[in-house]
Parts: structure tokens; sequence; C-alpha cells
């Protein structure tokens, strides 16, 4: 099966001013994604992210390397390939003085829509994304929440095949992010898409992303699922257990999910493939040894570790 | 041009122009206030150094064609501005459109609210002070037009090459270069009085011959014996070459990153 895109050496450099010298911001990344999935590219600001998802979204060209999106080339068949994929950001920007509907409009009649067809789209795009009741409302008057919705009903207007996801909810609330996966996640399962999201967001590629990647200054440095990169390098959640009088006399390293663990004076610390699903099953374990804990501390892995691992 | 997608997608910037000048006040500003008080205070000036009749002519024929032009440009100008300063640049351009659309749409537009500008002060200047603006005929007229709206469009496209390239820090070119252009093309006095060097300069303007296509029907003497073939065989050439400029800026901007900077 053709793969959805397929970059092999892609290298691209920047100059720094006017005469300044040339930075290098991503070198020789080579990746593929199947078609359907949603896959993360991850990593710190500054990793190369951005750079190179504009250049798979023709918005950037190479220096160097082949990438092809959907069979397409992204130089030669830019063309081609901008009717077939479409891109939403963090901090959706908009012309301010259009209203909701009207920048659907706009956008929709620059793929080629117009009439009867435009306006049925528009409609569904308003009653799936529940900007129905915002559809007059101005760009510059909509809320953080409701702009970072337009921006994703905007990438729908062309019913893409391929969407690039640029750090899509950055800067939201909790609620909110939370709320933008679901959507994502709907429009992968409802219709198929495949995505290509970028995030520094350790649990929202978790959550989404069924195959993620990391840049560390330009370069691909590891990629996989979650799980074969937690595997992998031997990480998970840390949880601490204080204990009253000694820790419990328990082999910590058979309880469910502990990955490694450090017992000290009055303290336990587990190293735990996901702690908020182990904890229960821990703690009732800890319970039947009828030693008492008077402090449980919890630290999800984040990013930085996992970062940290694979870099060094 | 396949139709009708092209046509949509000229209509887009046809529309979001429409939209942003109506919602904006100083669109308004743009069209009534300012070439108002353009004719008034020439028209004004004119009386107070009693002039003959041809000569106000020739000056109210410069006050309209610098604000027909200045306002037919604006839209072109301002069709890439308005994205950068939504910062809404790489959405437009992650769309399979060429820059025929941007050029064509936007430029739709200016053209209206060009000859909008150029019936308002045509009247002002007719009822105010005695100008004949009907005495180049309904054909005369079309061509004086028609050449103002080639020589916005070339200071359109020119602009939009540069915030291409330049992004925000272009907007003042929007407004200096059609300045300089009309400085130079004997807007208030003839070509004839400009020093040597500048005079030369004026030539490879286009609008030079225009004006002075316009002006002979009132009895000023022609300086070229082809006016209507060097200023249109100019506007041409130079909307072509702007075209081209554009288009290698536009690839320039996809090389250098301009686009993804002008959206942050």
């Amino acid at each position: 099966m053709q793969p959805a895109i397929f970059a092999a050496g892609i290298g691209k450099s920047f100059r720094t001013g006017f005469f300044g010298p040339r930075k290098q911001v991503l070198q020789e990344v080579d990746l593929e994604v199947g078609p359907g999935s949603i896959f993360g590219i991850l990593g710190p600001n500054g990793a190369g992210k951005t750079t190179f998802i504009s250049i798979l979204a023709t918005l950037l060209r190479p220096d160097a390397g082949q990438a092809r999106v959907l069979g397409l080339d992204v130089v030669k068949d830019a063309d081609r390939l901008r009717e077939r994929v479409n891109l939403a950001a963090s901090g959706a920007h908009f012309l301010w003085c259009l209203t909701v509907e009207e920048n659907l409009k706009f956008y929709g009649r620059l793929y080629g829509l117009g009439g009867k067809a435009l306006a049925t789209k528009v409609g569904e795009l308003l009653d799936l994304f529940e900007l129905q009741p915002h559809r007059r409302v101005t760009f510059e008057r909509l809320s953080t929440g409701l702009k970072q919705r337009l921006a994703l009903a905007k990438a729908l207007i062309n019913t893409p095949e391929l969407l690039f996801l640029d750090e899509p909810t950055t800067g939201l609330d909790p609620e909110m992010a939370q709320h933008i996966r679901g959507e994502i996640q709907r429009l992968n399962r409802d219709a198929g898409l495949t995505i290509l999201l970028t995030t520094h967001n350790m649990r929202e590629a978790e959550s989404l992303c069924g195959e993620v990647a990391f840049l560390k200054e330009g370069r691909l440095v590891a990629r996989g699922t979650m799980p074969e990169l937690q595997e992998r390098l031997g990480l998970g959640d840390r949880l601490s257990l204080f204990f009253k009088d000694g820790p419990a006399p328990l082999d910590y390293g058979r309880l469910p999910g502990v990955l490694t663990y450090k017992a000290e004076n009055n303290r336990v610390d587990l190293m735990v493939d996901r702690a908020e699903k182990r904890l229960a099953a821990i703690l009732e374990e800890v319970s039947q040894t009828q030693s008492k804990v008077i402090q449980v501390q919890l630290k999800e892995v984040d990013l930085a570790e996992i970062y940290h691992e694979i870099t060094h | 041009m396949r139709l009708p997608t092209d046509f949509y997608k000229i209509l887009a910037f046809a529309t979001r122009s429409a939209l942003v000048n109506r919602r904006n006040v100083f669109a308004i500003f743009e069209m009534l206030f300012w070439p108002g008080v353009a004719i008034f205070s020439v028209g004004l000036l004119t009386r107070f150094l009693k002039l003959d009749p041809e000569t106000v002519t020739f000056i109210l024929i410069g006050a309209v064609s610098m604000n027909t032009i200045q306002i037919a440009q604006l839209d072109l100008s301002y069709a890439l501005l308005y994205s950068v300063w939504a910062k809404s640049l790489k959405h437009e351009f992650m769309a399979p459109i060429k820059l025929a659309h941007i050029l064509v749409g936007a430029g739709t537009v200016g053209l209206i609210r060009g000859f909008v500008v150029f019936v308002i002060m045509g009247f002002l200047s007719m009822w105010l002070f005695d100008m004949d603006l009907a005495r180049p005929g309904v054909r005369g007229l079309l061509i004086f037009l028609t050449g103002m709206f080639l020589n916005a469009a070339i200071i359109g496209a020119l602009v939009l090459a540069l915030v291409l390239r330049f992004g925000q820090r272009a907007e003042v070119a929007a407004w200096a270069f059609s300045y300089l252009m009309l400085l130079l093309c004997g807007l208030y006095y003839p070509v004839s009085i400009l020093p040597l060097g500048i005079r030369e300069l004026a030539q490879i303007i286009p609008l030079t011959y225009f004006l002075e296509y316009f002006r002979h029907f009132y009895g000023f003497p022609l300086m070229s014996s082809h006016p209507l073939l060097y200023g249109f065989s100019q506007s041409v050439v130079y909307l072509g070459l702007c075209y081209a400029l554009v288009q290698y800026t536009l690839k320039s901007a996809l090389q250098r990153g301009t686009l993804l900077r002008l959206s942050e």
C-alpha cells in the first residue's frame, strides 16, 4: 500500500539575518506514514516540527531530499496536492472583520467551491463544530476555543484526504483541548482521515497518535508507538509511596505495571507504565500487607523525560 | 482559465476586499473624504491664483487622476496585506490558488472603487469649478480610465511583490510608489518643465502618455506622436514584468520561509 506520507533525506536551512550564516533546521529526515493513521511529530520548541510539517504542506520548499504526500511530490505537484490536503495550526488566525461564516465561505471559494455546494459544506461544518450560534460573529470577537474550532472547520472545507495539525491545542484550556482532541479522533475514525500532528504535549500524543516520531535539533531521533518507546526506554510515571513504619514487605517489581523501583527508608519510588491506571491495584496490594501509607505522590512521565532518555 | 472553479477563487478575493471595505470606516474616507478634500483644495487654489479655465482643467485632471489611481491600486496592494495583518497568509497559499486569482479578484474591487472616485471627483469638478469633463467623449473617457487602471494595476502588483519579500514593512510602499510615479508623470504640470534627466524618466511611465492624451482634448499639445501606443505598450510590458516579479517573489518566499514568518 502506498504510504500517505513519504519523506527521504529532507533538509532545510535558513539564513539568520540579511548576511548572516545559515542555520540548519532539518537534517536528513526520513519518514513514512501509513494512510488512515494519526501520526505525531514530537519535540521541544525549535526542534523543526513546524518546518517539517510546512514542507509536507507545500508551504516551504526543502533544500534537500524528496517528499511525497498522497503520492504527489510536494514541490513539483504542489498545486494538485493542495486540493487534497489542508492545515490547521495553533493560535488560529483569520481575517478579523469577517464573520465565522464569511471566513469559511472565503476559504471554500479558494478551493473552487461555490453556489449550493459551498452553502451546504459551510452549513455542515458549522453544525459539526457547533459554530451555528456564532456564524455571524466576527473573528476578532470569538473566544480562543471558538477560533480553534473555526480553524479545524476551515481545515475540512475541501474535504481533505490528509490533514496537517500544527500544535492544534496549544493555548487552549484543558476542557477545550480535550474537546478538540475528541474532534480529531472522530475525524480520523469517521472520515478515515490521515492526520499528521505536531505537539509537545506527551499526553496529547499518547491519547491521539498510533505512532510518534521525535525530532531533536532537526534530526529524527526515534519513532514508534508510545508503548514501544516507553518500553524501549524503560520509562513510565513516577509513583512515590510514603509509609508510616517502613516500606511494605512486597516484591515491588512484580506489582502490576511496575517497570523499576527503589526502596529507601520510609519511601518507595516506583516507575509505572501508567500510574493512573495502576494506582488502585498497587494500593490494594500494599493494603493487604497491613502497612500504612501516609502519602502518595504521582508524577506522570513527560516529554522532557522521554526526550532526555532518547537524546542522551 | 477553467470555470467555474477559477471564477470562485477570483470571487473569494473580490468578496473579501468588498467586505473589508464595507466594514472599514477608513475605506469611506478613502473614497469620499480625501478625494473631496483634494478637489476642493486644488480647485480653490486655482481660483485664488486666478488661473484661466484651460489651466484649471489641466490641474483638476491631475487631481482626479491621482485620487483615482490611489484608490484603485489600494485594493490590489492590500490583497496580501490583509492576510499579513490577519496572519493568515499561509492558509491562503495552502489553497490551490494562483496569483492571477488575487490580482483579478482584488483588482476588480479596486477598479470599481476607483471608478466611483473618478465619478465623484468628476462631478465635483464640473459642479464647482466648471470643468468640462465630457469634452473628450465616451471613447476618450474610457481610454483615459483604462490607462489609469492599468497604472494602478502596475503599482498594486509591485506592492504585492514587496509584501511577499518584506512583509508588513512594505505597507508604506502602497502609498509611496504611486506618489513617486505621479510626481514624475506631470500630474499638475507639463512634463516639459521637468529638469533634464527627470523628463526622460517621465517618458518611461505610461501614465504620462494617458494624461497627455486626455489633456489634448482641452487644447494642450501632444508631446509624442502616438501617446496611446506608448502608453498601452508600456503598460502591457510593465504588467508582464510585474507579474513575473510577483511570481518570483512567491517562489522565493516558499524557499525562504517568508509565508510562515508572515503568518506568526
